[in-house]
């Protein structure tokens, strides 16, 4: 018999989830976390190239003579000491500027117009030197890229008519190794080093992702469980639904949350990501990189839960959520083996041992084409985990989530995991 | 019919009895008592019948049925240890809490508004609980137990912690409970709320029924039946001697208690005394719950 008719058991799970997932989203630490996070990463990945980019000098305009008269300064030129302020120009880091004499250079660079400038001698050809003055030690030592562009700038004024347009640009980029893996048919299309890059770097960033949402919602659901135990609106709520609800709820609840903070990063992380790193999303990897982010998610959820239940104190949940945490991370571990040999049997094992399996599958497959039945059998295993994991927490929901105080002993745990379902 | 039913029901919590061999009924529209010390199993009982914890044996019975998650959301649970979402705004937490209950959202608003402007908490609807004065946070925790309308109420002291205002509103609350035909299990140990405001009762000592049944047979049982009485002349003391049929008078004071023969009745004793002597006032000595509560325990404890 049911007092409000229409209104169907299980959409109390419904209604703790959403709750679970509105009271967690308008938590500061949540807002803190998920919102700072793509700045760090956006920060860190940025960095280097900010760094670089204000080492290198504000546009360094570079004067020269050329009293050899023989060559070719990519454009664009301007004879007048006007500066090129265009956006295009600011792009490339070293703009020249030719001058028709020394003093004229000379006066340029001590009126701050330049940065140095470069004397072609007439003896260029045999003495291969090339003279930089500057006012500054810095612009004298950093000159490597300076030395780069005036290699291509040499070659190419000294080849242009002589050789075809094919063997200039074999002498100015002689070599590309491309690498190809025939052990497996199948694998046929070659990755070059940037391909390569960018299909480990989806594995390796959802495995981080993973992580970081593991540390962050799963705290929050054991923090969720300890403070209702603490409290003792576990009581009152466990009136009105069931262990195996609230735990379900919850679970939805802040998986749903998880999914909203790794939308976001991702967005953010390719976004940040589009400038620094070269990341390549298929559609097969984003495919399998959500389901098993879904189903590790719910893994560890339920242990986590399992565990808030258990514990009695916020403090003592979140050292052992801690030990669990790290657990999640050894697959990172051992992502090197997993890359450079994808199919030996350590790295199946990892693949389709549930606690690791999310992140070393996901490795595998950017490493080498798994055999599909692999994949189904590691997603199987994990389904059948999930449901595991979620009746034992359920189990220790009940038992223990009205007992204050008491630290129940493992033994006791174990033997009331096995105990006959009531 | 009952609103509920325990027959048999033992609870033990790893090989320590907590609840032994207990049946009970509570009829609708009843305000029944369930009493005991601190450690008798009163939580324990409530528990199960909540669905909470399961009977190791044993056969409960709500609303003419076993226990069903549909029959939880016809039950109103005020627990001992109270706890309320701290951090969350009041009126929020009050339709959660009703929804939990299968109450549809929009009844679930009507009705906290409704309870929340009963009680005078209306301008508090949009703060915080821990904003709010203890005493409002106990309103505000009864509130929560009854806003979705149960038909059976369970009430783990009630009163404990209560300013002596907010114990008025909430006694005067539980009677307009009763009005309505509620059901309403109350859970105390203090022995006066039970007498005035139970039909019956239910008393448990170390998980043992030692008590049940209606509150005036179980005083009437342990009454000393005897009669006090205060008149007007000291003298007249011998008068009441002279009646047949008394074991023995005690003077105390000013009031002299009465002890009649086996097979004496009170009405019987009374009607000579107005015979004989200027009655002031007279009034059939009943001990108290507290008294039959200590009494009982102690031969317990002699046992």
């Amino acid at each position: 018999m049911n007092k409000f008719p229409g209104n169907k058991y299980p959409r109390k799970t419904f209604i703790v989830a959403r709750h679970e997932f509105l009271k967690t989203i308008k938590r500061k630490e949540f807002l803190f976390m998920t919102f700072l996070f793509p700045f760090l990463f956006v920060g860190i990945t940025l960095l280097p190239v900010i760094v670089s980019g204000v080492s290198a000098g504000e546009d360094q305009i570079v004067g020269y003579i050329d009293m050899t008269g023989s060559f070719e300064f990519p454009e664009p030129i301007r004879s007048d000491g006007l500066f090129p302020g265009s956006s295009e120009a600011k792009n490339s880091a070293i703009e020249f500027v030719v001058y028709s004499n020394i003093s004229d250079a000379r006066q340029a660079l001590q009126a701050g117009q330049i940065s140095s400038y470069l004397v072609i001698p007439e003896d260029f050809l045999e003495t291969g030197t090339i003279e930089l003055y500057s006012l500054e030690k810095e612009a004298l030592m950093s000159n490597f890229e300076l030395s780069a562009k005036l290699s291509g700038i040499v070659i190419t004024s000294l080849l242009k008519d002589k050789v075809d347009e094919m063997t200039l640009n074999r002498v100015l980029d002689p070599v590309n190794i491309k690498s190809f893996n025939l052990e497996k048919s199948s694998d046929s299309s070659g990755r070059g080093i940037d391909d390569i890059f960018a299909s480990f770097g989806l594995p390796i960033l959802t495995a981080f992702l993973l992580l970081f949402s593991i540390f962050s919602s799963s705290g929050f659901l054991l923090q969720g469980v300890a403070e209702e135990k603490e409290n003792r609106i576990m009581e009152i709520l466990l009136s009105s639904v069931t262990p195996s609800e609230i735990l379900t709820g919850k679970i939805l609840g802040l998986g749903a949350v998880g999914l909203l903070q790794i939308g976001f990063w991702l967005a953010a992380v390719v976004l940040g990501s589009s400038y620094a790193l070269p990341i390549k999303i298929e559609p097969n990897t984003l495919f399998f990189a959500l389901v098993y982010f879904v189903l590790g998610f719910l893994f560890f959820a339920s242990i986590m839960a399992g565990i808030g239940a258990v514990t009695s104190s916020l403090q003592e949940s979140q050292q052992i959520g801690g030990i669990l945490s790290f657990a999640a991370a050894l697959p990172l571990i051992f992502l090197q083996p997993i890359i450079t040999n994808p199919d030996s049997s350590f790295s199946v094992f990892l693949s389709l041992f549930p606690l690791t399996s999310s992140v070393a599958m996901l490795a595998r497959m950017a490493a080498s084409s798994v055999p599909v039945y692999q994949i189904f059998v590691s997603i199987f295993i994990l389904l059948v985990s999930v449901y595991g994991v979620i009746l034992i927490s359920s189990r220790l929901f009940r038992i223990y989530l009205l007992m204050y105080g008491k630290k129940p002993k493992v033994k006791e745990i174990l033997k009331n995991i096995w105990a006959e379902s009531d | 019919m009952h609103i509920l039913e325990f027959q048999n029901v033992s609870k033990s919590f790893s090989e320590k009895n907590i609840l032994e061999n207990i049946s009970f009924s509570v009829g609708q529209g009843e305000i029944f008592g369930l009493l005991g010390p601190n450690g008798a199993g009163k939580t324990t009982l409530i528990r199960l019948l909540l669905d909470i914890l399961r009977p190791d044996s044993g056969e409960i019975r709500v609303f003419g049925d076993l226990l069903s998650p549909a029959a939880k959301d016809r039950i109103g649970y005020l627990p001992e240890e109270r706890g309320l979402y701290r951090k969350t705004k009041l009126l929020d937490m009050l339709v959660y809490l009703a929804q939990l209950k299968g109450m549809p959202k929009k009844q679930a608003y009507l009705n906290a508004e409704i309870l929340l402007n009963s009680l005078e908490l209306h301008q508090y609807k949009n703060k915080k609980v821990e904003e709010l004065s203890k005493g409002m946070q106990q309103q505000i925790q009864f509130l929560s137990a009854i806003i979705h309308e149960p038909e059976l109420v369970i009430l783990d002291e009630p009163f404990y912690g209560l300013d002596p205002v907010s114990t008025k509103n909430i006694k005067a609350r539980i009677q307009e409970l009763r009005a309505t035909g509620k059901t309403i299990i109350l859970s105390t140990h203090i022995m006066e709320q039970a007498q005035t405001l139970c039909d019956r009762i239910l008393m448990l000592n170390k998980g043992k029924r030692v008590l049940y049944g209606p509150v005036d047979d179980i005083r009437k049982e342990h009454g000393k039946n005897s009669l006090i009485v205060e008149f007007a002349e000291k003298g007249d003391l011998y008068r009441i001697q002279e009646i047949s049929g008394i074991k023995k008078v005690v003077e105390t004071g000013k009031l002299v208690e009465i002890f009649p023969e086996e097979g004496m009745n009170i009405q019987t004793l009374i009607e000579e005394l107005v015979q004989r002597v200027n009655l002031l006032r007279f009034e059939q000595a009943l001990p108290s719950l507290n008294e039959i509560f200590i009494e009982t325990l102690e031969s317990a404890t002699n046992e």
